[in-house]
């Protein structure tokens, strides 16, 4: 469930509803009650006020640590460490991007085996975005020319064939720089 | 009658609708204003034709260039002339009704040369082949030039513009508010509503002023360098810091992720200001200013340094330490807007409310500005981004703050407007265009968001493939009833009546 939540686009999407709708029923509910049901001025006191303010300033900042602080594990860096420290070594691909195309020194990969990519732009801003076959991006990387390396490491899960796409926008083809990269079974 | 009053009337359909008939003596808080207003909406009306035009250029199949074309000149004519000049003419108005000040002399008559014959040089390069999107995306501009995408002639004429527009408002804008608040002599006739600095409906103006001013200054220091390496002025051989990709992201960045925030905390202030105008019980007071205030202190200073949050996936070449203070400073954020939703939510329940256009246009915008804000958020927590970073999601994110904020400046332009032009408007129609505004809006924004959940990328011209089509066909639908909104907003103004002839005036403020 977790890594539905912080590990795809539609995970995110989940939890912004979970914000969203809350705040559009009561916010939209108020309006129209103060607006055209009952207009005449609320009798609700100071200190229910200041005990709605106290309770909904610390469900705010509630939200804000338990959100953050069980995310943490789903960062890219912190998953990168855990991975460049563990005892399986990882494949390196070294990436080169340049307009409208991706130079990448290795291009199939097995489940379960640690990849880290490396990837430098050559001449625009590209990006690097690996989509699982389902279509759902796994990871996405920007890559500033001059800056160095962009790096991750990924484990995948599944075999299959794996879409590269270019998310920063670099000119008339930006929509032609694509890839495929190819995951298999893992070899015994 | 000023030059600014004739320039409007004299212009043919738009002028109409903003035309300045009120009392001779406000001209000098009205002409430069209206002038604003108007040609913000003209760029508005070309922004909304290309911005249909996206989605039909997919769906016909029609070439990808043509596509380019239309999703550059339709950002960049969303976010500086339509957007910002909105909030320019609407903000400038309302400040000098609060202080007593003029809004006259070379300094707003230079912000308004300034941004529309800049934003009409970069319309004139993007039709002669520019497509850096209104993000410039550098060096994609001067790599398009060396592989033969487009032409140095459009690359000088298309950046020349954009200076124009970025002296308007990191400049001109912000020097005309500081000299509003802090040194021009107070003028009785011209006050409408005196308000101090300490106001939550005056300081969000200021704050915003001196963030423009600040945060876009190294931009204006390193664009000004590229514009006169270009003009050939300079060698570029002086100016290697001015040219490198990474500089020009970061003061890029800087620069227009503090645009947004503070045009946030600018239309929030000015929330703070309208809403109490229309209380049921007439209190004409905020439930706390202290609690307005306090919001408006912690968006100022969480906004600042949560820019990082658009260099996350750039990992290891942006530290993670940074990163996490993106993460963080842009969460911040929502806890000032968490303190806004309650200072507005209680104002309401505890006075009333009136129900009539312009609030409801600030309320339906403000809305809409905190379900963007949730969007933002999410794509600014480091781990989400990875997955949103370059989606629709964030095209998304950076439209639907635009028609937020646009929405909130057009509900205060609504209570303002009988001032402004001696004329008041239709209420049914103003309500119609409310509704309709807020269902495309919110259509539009949740199409985007989902598409970059399904990893729909922006600035993408081939929509027709893993199903993404069907979110194209939902923008246009969106985009179908925005537009029909905009219309219903543009026959309410052009057929204003006088307030002389009997019709009833809006409460001033």
């Amino acid at each position: 469930m977790l890594e539905f939540i912080y590990q795809s686009g539609w995970g995110a999407f989940t939890m912004l509803l979970l914000f969203q709708i809350p705040f559009l029923l009561v916010f939209l509910t108020v309006i129209y009650r103060k607006a055209y049901v009952d207009t005449s001025a609320s009798t609700i006191t100071d200190a229910k006020i200041s005990k709605l303010r106290g309770g909904w300033l610390t469900l705010v900042i509630a939200l804000f640590l338990v959100i953050n602080i069980v995310g943490i594990q789903y960062i890219p860096a912190i998953y990168t460490a855990k991975a460049a420290n563990s005892s399986v070594a990882a494949v390196d691909v070294a990436i080169e991007a340049q307009s409208w195309s991706y130079d990448m020194s290795v291009r199939e990969f097995e489940v379960g085996k640690p990849v880290r990519f490396n990837a430098v732009s050559l001449d625009t801003v590209h990006g690097f975005a690996v989509y699982h076959p389902g279509g759902r991006v796994l990871f996405t990387m920007m890559l500033v020319p001059g800056v160095g390396e962009s790096s991750l490491i990924y484990t995948f899960n599944e075999p299959g064939t794996y879409k590269v796409r270019c998310l920063e926008y670099c000119g008339a083809a930006h929509h032609e720089m694509s890839d495929e990269i190819i995951v298999t079974e893992a070899s015994s | 009658m000023s030059y600014a009053t004739s320039m409007v009337a004299a212009v043919p359909v738009f002028g109409r609708m903003f035309k300045v008939e009120s009392e001779a003596e406000l001209e000098d808080i009205n002409a430069w204003p209206a002038a604003m207003i108007m040609a913000s909406f003209i760029w508005f009306f070309a922004a909304v034709l290309l911005g249909i035009s996206l989605p039909l250029t997919q769906m016909l199949g029609l070439d990808a260039s043509l596509f380019y074309t239309a999703i550059t000149g339709h950002g960049a004519a969303m976010a500086f002339p339509f957007v910002f000049q909105l909030m320019m003419g609407v903000g400038l108005h309302r400040a000098a009704g609060c202080v007593g000040k003029p809004v006259s002399g070379w300094i707003p008559a230079t912000a308004f040369w300034m941004m529309n014959i800049g934003a009409l040089l970069f319309t004139i390069a993007i039709l002669m082949g520019l497509k850096i999107s209104y993000a410039v995306m550098y060096p994609l501009p001067v790599v398009g030039v060396e592989t033969g995408q487009w032409s140095m002639t459009s690359l000088i004429i298309g950046f020349t513009g954009i200076a124009g527009i970025l002296v308007t408002v990191i400049v001109l804008f912000p020097v005309q508010v500081i000299k509003m608040f802090f040194f021009d002599k107070e003028r009785e006739e011209l006050v409408l509503h005196r308000r101090k600095l300490s106001d939550p409906g005056m300081l969000g103006m200021a704050m915003a002023a001196f963030v423009l001013l600040i945060m876009g200054s190294p931009l204006l220091i390193v664009a000004s360098a590229v514009l006169l390496g270009l003009y050939g002025i300079l060698p570029f051989a002086w100016i290697p810091w001015a040219t490198d990709p990474m500089v020009f992201q970061f003061v890029f960045y800087i620069f227009a992720h503090n645009l947004m925030e503070a045009m946030a905390i600018m239309i929030v202030s000015a929330v703070y200001a309208t809403l109490p105008l229309y209380l049921a019980d007439g209190t004409r007071q905020l439930y706390s200013n202290k609690l307005a205030n306090l919001a408006l202190w912690i968006l100022l200073v969480t906004s600042v340094t949560s820019f990082f949050h658009h260099f996350y996936t750039m990992f290891p070449a942006l530290p993670s330490a940074l990163s996490y203070h993106g993460n963080i400073m842009s969460w911040g954020t929502g806890v000032g807007a968490a303190i806004t939703i309650f200072t507005i939510t209680m104002t309401i329940v505890k006075h009333g409310l009136r129900a009539e256009a312009g609030v409801m246009a600030v309320l339906m915008g403000f809305t809409l500005y905190i379900l963007d804000g949730v969007s933002a958020i999410i794509t600014s927590t480091v781990a989400w981004s990875y997955q949103l970073h370059g989606t629709m999601w964030q095209a998304g994110h950076t439209m639907a703050v635009l028609i937020a904020v646009a929405m909130m400046w057009m509900g205060v332009l609504l209570h303002h407007y009988p001032v402004i032009t001696g004329r008041v408007l239709d209420k049914t129609r103003g309500m119609w265009f409310v509704i309709l505004y807020t269902v495309g809006a919110m259509g539009l924004a949740y199409s985007f968001l989902a598409a970059g959940a399904a990893g729909m990328p922006r600035r993408f011209a081939s929509w027709d493939q893993e199903g993404w089509m069907i979110y194209g066909y939902l923008i246009l639908f969106f985009g179908l009833c925005m537009t029909l909104s905009m219309l219903i907003f543009f026959i309410d103004v052009s057929k204003a009546r006088r307030i002389n002839t009997g019709a009833e005036a809006a409460p001033a403020e």
